[in-house]
């Protein structure tokens, strides 16, 4: 068991955990955010992105060891006193969701796009978005959201 | 009408799905759960001798391990052939059967306990090619059933020989498709919870057909359908695939929740779903064909064979839907068909988006284009010769005069949005040109039934409530699998009743509260469903009408008007108030009114005659037709997708948004299906077990998608509505393959397209995915490496040194696993067994500095790939690894993987070595007893294999600041266009001196055994201009050097001329960028 200080959502935590669990454990079992999803648990498909630190992370890969001290923004924490963000709108609106697994996911990695570069170029949204796989949408629609969000 | 039909309308579960609101099957977390796990077979076939489970109970927390003999009700399942185990009796068919099932408190112990279930086997020689199976001394896969071949379906339209012999042509081809991986994002997953009331079981997860699902544990559990209720829940994604699996995972939930006593659940992890899910079948299809000189078709006769696997499952159906359909939508005499389902020892196949119908468009649309080659005519002109015109009649006998026959609208549609013709000539003229890149364009049609057919009863249910508020309930007895079923089911309720979408409420569907209203499948949903909604809120609406007639004075229905939340006269009377409906629901309320009303619909009769496949099969069909417009890197034989165009007679376009929706998607996972998925099991062994060998699209994959909805409304639909879901996904593969022959002017009769299959015209097969070479060869670890049931990370013990100088006292006194980024560490740690301790660096700052001086760059080894390919200084003066390192992995991999671990790991397919070596780069490595450094190109030994001792750390990358000015190129490939391995890469370092390369440098990555600088072939084009002529002088030797190294590798057919191609095309650049 390994004690870590974590930060999730504007929130501090401190806990005990086992050596062997992931962040993406730590915010589903531990702290039951279950928004941030497990699709492949080897960083291949994106539905456990979640902000650490300010950069998009697949929170399947990072040991709680990684995560000591940390700063984590999840799904959970897009909407603020009960309004959507221009993000999730953008989403809803351009019906940039259908079955919505690798929606948090999609949507961590375009919050944290947007937050370093409100602007992006289609270029750029495609690159911060390639480890988000999605099976229904085509993306299409994704990328519309995001570009939407950034006008 | 059309209150808020055929509108944008947003998904009525979009706030919970971007909230992380939303709940899916592995969300839900009950008190005294258990978690299950279950136990593989460890061979594909074989006869079990024996299992022994005696350390497995050991485990603690284990609380029930269940076997073939627990099983309370019906052994054997399936839903038209009784020939599958949910837990298998003594034999195994396939990879993917389960031996046993284990109940625990944690599911860490679970998982644990099933690794130790011991089970001997007496292998049997599989077989795994269908066409072997349907031999006549084929071993029986099943002996009950007495022939390996499932079934047999033909069709027999005309005289087959008589068309042939008044033919001016006869043909045959032979066509293949592979098996293809549904993907769906959310993998699998069940929670088996004990109902006291009804003595029997409530069941969540990801479940496609709650009703099939009902009965199939019904029989297991030897219960009656009314104990078993199905509650599903959010669902992510199925295409047709969350339907046996999860059955057979809800029997085996319910038993060990039977056993326990206790909610049980039982989560897949992807290399599970990979394993154990069905497929879409393989094909194996003979065409021959008979036609005129002017392309006039005269005969066809079809022989097919469908790799059913292991079992028959949803193998009758599937192939049903191919017999009728096998020969397009064009108008033949004469047609023979037979398609035979047939047992092997594969994964089993079952239903995916598409259905017995992707497989065949994929055969008959490219031969139409070979057709019309043949006949010198145009592939527009052949299909407008033949295709299906109002009154036709199909191969099965069906006169198609009930609907719209669109199937000349939709394919000109198509074509004259994506400027087909113009691109044509454009594209002819580009390729005479003979450059790197061949451009094509293509396109397919297709017709397809609507809902079942005559395979099977075809009817559904609804149930629409209104409350005395005029609030109203909507629920049905179809399922939200995504596509946005409930939102349309509610715009429907809307429309009828003139009410807000927002006062509607969809309910979450259980079986227990609604007549079982079919499988979610065959697109039918809005066809089928929605016409049972209609048929509910019709039924209230006159209810409601009836209370306040004479409240509006009218006498009929249809002298009102429901629209935006009020009641009122077509004709406006000014004394004659309008209604609000809300008033009116209350009115109905206290007259004692049922505002509650079952929808039933029964689809339109269709028929079949089994013996000669003819009758009306459907009641109505859809039309569609897709451009592709690509391109083909010949040096590699990569397709780029341009553009597809994909017109489709939906009908009447209910949502817009979710119509549009269903193409870009269907498109994507059909341009999948083409070109990247290739699903890997060689002798019944799954290689494909991960979504890193199992590659699906990305965003960077796809082009731009251009959908055409066309409209002419069915007299059967709801509103006009039929079917769209699956037509997006069976057209692409036909028109990308008919694109390609324009492109390349070969012929292809195989899908996938992979980089292979359009380079050398074979597909050759890959070997075990790297990461987990790398756990077998590592000279890293000593631990015994025992393959896991289910991949996860266990026993592990992380040390986080307080700096540099801890962590290299740690590393002195024992060994240690470093943690950097951990992207490549905590992937091989699933596959590993036994006790790991791991000493994190990653919080160590010291080695995440970039330090600039006038001679070099040194990088500290925990510098995140993002931190590299953002410093100005390192573009600046090494250009080749910031471009080099921007094609690592994803951005996520790339936000936490760093260029120490990526150096030590030393995979050959590492992307920062060719820049590394290029650049002289020299690596620090330090221990307790001090620091040495060791230049980039002497680090790797071979594969995986480094001289970093077990003690040392690599704190620093230093790379001198070149003196003069190089020219670069780098070019990396890759199956896909992100989150690759690299299949190859190729650096290329040049200086100049008076027009002549002075100074030459080209390393290769992922080629030879490691990546290194290929010195003999540098040394050819020193002191001379870069010309083409001298480019093409490095061919022979370049040839010799790899035939020499790497000759007998199973990639080196491909790998040999493609690297040439490259090394040609990186230095064709660097005269390009020299101008």
């Amino acid at each position: 068991m390994i004690k870590i200080k974590i930060n999730v959502n504007g929130k501090d935590h401190e806990l005990e955990v086992e050596d062997s669990m992931r962040l993406l454990d730590i915010l589903r079992d531990e702290l039951r955010l279950t928004g941030t999803k497990e699709g492949c648990a080897v960083g291949e498909c994106g539905a456990c992105t979640v902000i650490m630190n300010g950069n998009a992370v697949n929170s399947c890969l990072i040991l709680a060891t990684q995560a000591n001290n940390a700063t984590i923004k999840t799904v959970e924490n897009l909407e603020q006193d009960n309004v959507l963000s221009k993000l999730q709108n953008a989403f809803v609106d351009e019906g940039a969701i259908q079955c919505g697994f690798c929606t948090p996911g999609m949507l961590m990695s375009a919050k944290a796009l947007l937050d370093k570069t409100p602007h992006p170029t289609e270029e750029q949204i495609k690159e911060a978005l390639e480890g988000n796989l999605c099976r229904c949408t085509g993306y299409v629609p994704i990328l519309n959201a995001v570009k939407k969000a950034a006008e | 009408m059309d209150n808020i039909i055929g509108k944008k309308v947003k998904r009525i579960d979009a706030y919970e799905k971007v909230t992380g609101k939303a709940i899916y099957g592995d969300d839900i977390k009950l008190v005294d759960m258990l978690y299950a796990a279950v136990r593989y077979t460890d061979i594909p076939v074989g006869k079990i001798t024996n299992i022994d489970c005696s350390e497995a109970k050991k485990v603690h927390g284990v609380v029930k391990i269940a076997l073939f003999k627990d099983i309370p009700g019906q052994q054997k399942l399936g839903p038209i052939r009784s020939d599958q185990y949910a837990i298998v009796e003594d034999e195994v068919f396939f990879s993917g059967d389960v031996i046993a099932i284990v109940a625990a408190e944690t599911k860490e112990n679970a998982l644990k306990a099933a690794d130790l279930i011991h089970v001997e086997y007496k292998p049997i020689k599989g077989i795994f090619d269908p066409r072997e199976a349907i031999k006549p001394e084929a071993r029986l896969i099943h002996p009950e059933y007495k022939s390996n071949v499932i079934l047999h379906y033909p069709l027999r339209k005309g005289n087959i020989e008589k068309g042939f012999s008044e033919s001016d042509h006869v043909i045959e081809r032979n066509y293949s498709t592979g098996f293809h991986e549904h993907a769906y994002i959310e993998p699998e997953t069940v929670t088996a919870v004990p109902d006291h009331t009804s003595k029997g079981f409530k069941i969540y997860g990801s479940i496609q057909n709650p009703f099939t699902t009902r009965k199939v544990v019904a029989l297991f559990m030897g219960l009656n359908m009314n104990q078993i209720n199905i509650l599903g829940s959010t669902l992510g994604g199925s295409f047709g695939g969350k339907d046996d699996i999860i059955n057979y995972m809800a029997c085996r939930c319910a038993l060990l929740s039977k056993l326990t006593g206790k909610p049980v659940k039982l989560t897949y992890t992807r290399e599970n779903s990979l394993k154990e899910s069905y497929k879409r079948h393989p094909y194996y299809m003979k065409y021959k064909v008979g036609f005129n000189n002017d392309g006039k078709l005269k005969a066809m006769k079809i022989n097919i064979i469908a790799d059913s696997g292991a079992y028959s499952s949803q193998t009758f159906f599937v192939t049903w839907r191919s017999v009728v359909q096998a020969t397009g939508p064009y108008e033949i005499e004469n047609v023979e068909t037979d398609i035979r389902g047939v047992y092997t020892n594969n994964t089993y196949t079952a239903a995916f988006r598409g259905f017995g119908s992707p497989q065949i468009i994929f055969a008959q649309e490219s031969l139409m284009d070979e057709i019309a080659e043949i006949c010198g005519i145009s592939p527009r002109e052949v299909r407008k010769l033949n295709g299906f015109k109002q009154g036709s009649i199909t191969a099965s006998g069906q006169i198609l005069n009930k609907h719209t026959v669109s199937l000349d609208e939709v394919i000109d549609k198509a074509l004259i949005k994506a400027d087909y013709k113009k691109k044509l000539e454009e594209y002819k003229k580009l390729n005479e040109q003979n450059g790197r890149y061949k451009y094509g364009i293509g396109f397919s049609c297709s017709y397809r039934g609507c809902a079942l057919g005559a395979e099977g009863t075809d009817a559904t249910s609804a149930i629409v409530s209104v409350q005395a508020d005029g609030s109203i309930y909507v629920f049905t007895g179809l399922n939200e699998n995504g596509q946005g079923m409930r939102t349309t089911f509610s715009q429907i309720t809307a429309e009828v009743l003139g009410t807000d979408l927002k006062k509607i409420v969809f309910l979450e569907p259980q079986t227990a509260t609604i007549t079982d209203g079919g499988p979610t499948v065959a697109s039918r949903g809005t066809i089928m469903g929605g016409n049972a909604v209609i048929i509910a809120a019709e039924k209230i609406k006159m209810r409601i009408f009836n209370i306040i007639k004479e409240d509006l004075q009218v006498n009929d229905i249809e002298e009102t008007i429901w629209k935006d939340g009020t009641i009122s006269r077509k004709d406006q009377v000014t004394n004659i108030k309008s209604i609000k409906f809300e008033d009116a629901a209350e009115k109905a309320y206290w007259a004692g009114e049922n505002l509650s009303a079952y929808g039933w619909y029964n689809a339109p009769d269709v028929s079949w005659d089994e013996k000669n496949g003819q009758g009306n099969a459907y009641f109505t069909y859809v039309y569609g037709s897709h451009v592709a417009d690509i391109r083909i890197d010949t040096s590699t034989g990569k397709i780029k997708v341009k553009n597809i165009t994909a017109a489709h007679d939906v009908g009447k376009v209910l949502n817009k948004l979710g119509a549009e929706g269903q193409i870009y998607g269907g498109v994507t996972q059909g341009f999948g299906y083409t070109v990247i998925e290739d699903y890997n099991i060689q002798d019944g062994v799954v290689k494909s077990d991960n979504l890193d060998n199992y590659l699906i699209p990305t965003i960077k994959d796809i082009g731009n998608i251009d959908p055409i909805l066309i409209e002419n409304e069915d007299v059967d639909g709801p509103f006009g509505a039929k079917s769209l879901g699956e037509p997006t996904l069976e057209l692409t593969s036909a028109a990308i393959n008919n694109a390609l022959k324009f492109a390349t002017g070969k012929q292809s009769y195989e899908i996938p397209l992979t980089l292979e299959k359009v380079f050398l015209g074979i597909n050759l097969k890959k070997p075990s995915r790297q990461s987990q070479v790398a756990t077998h060869d590592s000279c890293k670890t000593h631990v015994r490496v025992v393959d896991k049931q289910t991949l996860r990370i266990t026993d592990i013990k992380t040390i986080t040194p307080k700096n540099l100088k801890d962590a290299l006292e740690q590393l002195s006194k024992q060994e240690l696993q470093i943690l950097s980024g951990g992207t490549d560490v905590v992937i091989e740690l699933r596959m590993k067994t036994g006790e790991h301790t791991l000493l994190d660096i990653s919080h160590l700052e010291k080695l995440k500095n970039i330090k600039v001086t006038e001679n070099e760059i040194s990088i500290g080894g925990g510098c995140t790939f993002t931190q590299i390919i953002s410093n100005s200084d390192i573009k600046k003066h090494f250009p080749m690894l910031t471009k080099a390192c921007s094609t690592i992995g994803s951005l996520q991999i790339r936000n936490k993987g760093t260029i120490g671990g990526n150096i030590v790991n030393a995979a050959p397919c590492a992307d920062s070595f060719p820049p590394l070596i290029a650049y002289n780069a020299e690596f620090v490595l330090t221990s307790k007893n001090g620091t040495r450094k060791i230049s980039a190109d002497k680090f790797i030994i071979k594969n995986y294999k480094t001289q970093i001792n077990s003690d040392e750390i690599l704190i620093d990358v230093i790379i001198p600041v070149p003196k003069k000015n190089y020219e670069y190129s780098y070019f990396q490939l890759g199956r896909r266009n992100a989150v690759n391995i690299t299949r190859i890469s190729i650096g290329i370092l040049i200086s100049f001196e008076n027009n002549l390369v002075e100074e030459c440098v080209i390393v290769s990555g992922s080629l030879f055994h490691k990546p290194m600088r290929i010195k003999e072939i540098e040394q050819i084009l020193i002191d001379k201009e870069l010309t083409l002529q001298s480019i093409n002088s490095i061919e022979e030797p370049l040839k010799e050097i790899i035939d020499n190294a790497i000759g007998k590798r199973w990639s080196s057919a491909y790998k040999l001329p493609v690297f040439i191609n490259m090394t040609k095309d990186a230095l064709t650049e660097i005269i390009v960028q020299r101008g």
